[in-house]
């Protein structure tokens, strides 16, 4: 794919539905994990997409589509917690334990939701820098520069919520003995 | 497993329900076609910035122009003024 068949698939719907295709499992996973709401992840998912329609004749190349599906996915999830920020939210530490045994020895399913839950807590922009980081797999570099946000920004952002979530996990761990 | 792990696994990605890329497709469809405003804008700045540029310069012209008439009709009517004196001057010699 090129700089002309991005900016053309504009006039191609089914072109457009291929590279939806491509990054509907990027899009929608980030705002699925981010808002743990699978319905409202579907409806930003598509408005990102929409808004990937309108700008795709500015967007260069397919590594400038990935970069800025990510940004904007990214900003529009931030810009979305905080607008419903009136609603009360609960922080990491309020987050309520599910009755745990060891579950630190395996990747179970109730420890991967648990994981999202507790992810899903973060504050905004570190909850876009988790998920960047092991859902799309990106170094802090990477991250810096899809968020446009100094390194030292997200390696502290990194940090900060492995503590956290270590710190609750052995809690968990500690209960259930 | 280690928490990097058990994290990888818990947030990998995940597919949206069926008919998602449809659906994007079907909403886009239904609004007007993308353009990029980007070239229409320097053409028409483009356009302005000519038709200011020559309305400028004609504008300046005309002015030169009406500057000049009425400069050269100054002078005729000095030059048309300097003849009657003159010849007024040598009708009173004669009449002395």
């Amino acid at each position: 794919m090129n700089a002309v068949s991005v900016e053309t698939m504009t006039d191609d719907p089914e072109r457009f539905e291929e590279l939806v295709r491509e990054h509907q499992a990027m899009v929608f996973s980030m705002a699925c994990r981010y808002l743990r709401n699978r319905a409202l992840a579907e409806e930003i998912a598509q408005d990102v997409f929409l808004q990937l329609y309108r700008k795709l004749p500015a967007l260069e190349s397919p590594e400038h589509v990935v970069h800025w599906l990510r940004w904007v996915t990214a900003h529009r999830l931030i810009d979305h917690s905080r607008q419903a920020k009136r609603r009360p939210q609960s922080p990491l530490e309020d987050v309520p334990e599910p009755a745990a045994a060891d579950r630190l020895g395996s990747a179970d399913p109730l420890l991967s939701d648990m994981l999202r839950d507790l992810v899903a807590s973060l504050p905004e922009n570190a909850r876009v820098v988790m998920i960047l980081r092991y859902q799309e797999d990106l170094d802090p570099m990477d991250i810096a520069r899809a968020l446009d946000m100094p390194i030292a920004t997200v390696k502290s952002h990194l940090q900060r919520s492995l503590a956290l979530l270590r710190d609750k996990l052995s809690r968990q761990k500690g209960v259930g003995k | 497993m280690n928490l990097d792990d058990e994290l990888r696994a818990a947030l990998r990605r995940e597919d949206p329900s069926p008919g998602f890329a449809q659906r994007v497709v079907a909403r886009a469809k239904s609004k007007p076609a993308p353009r990029s405003w980007f070239p229409k804008m320097m053409w028409a700045t483009a356009l302005a910035a000519m038709l200011v540029i020559g309305f400028g310069a004609m504008s300046e012209y005309r002015e030169n122009q009406a500057e000049r008439a009425g400069r050269e009709a100054v002078l005729a009517l000095r030059i048309t003024a300097e003849k009657l004196n003159s010849a007024r001057d040598k009708v009173i010699r004669r009449e002395n």
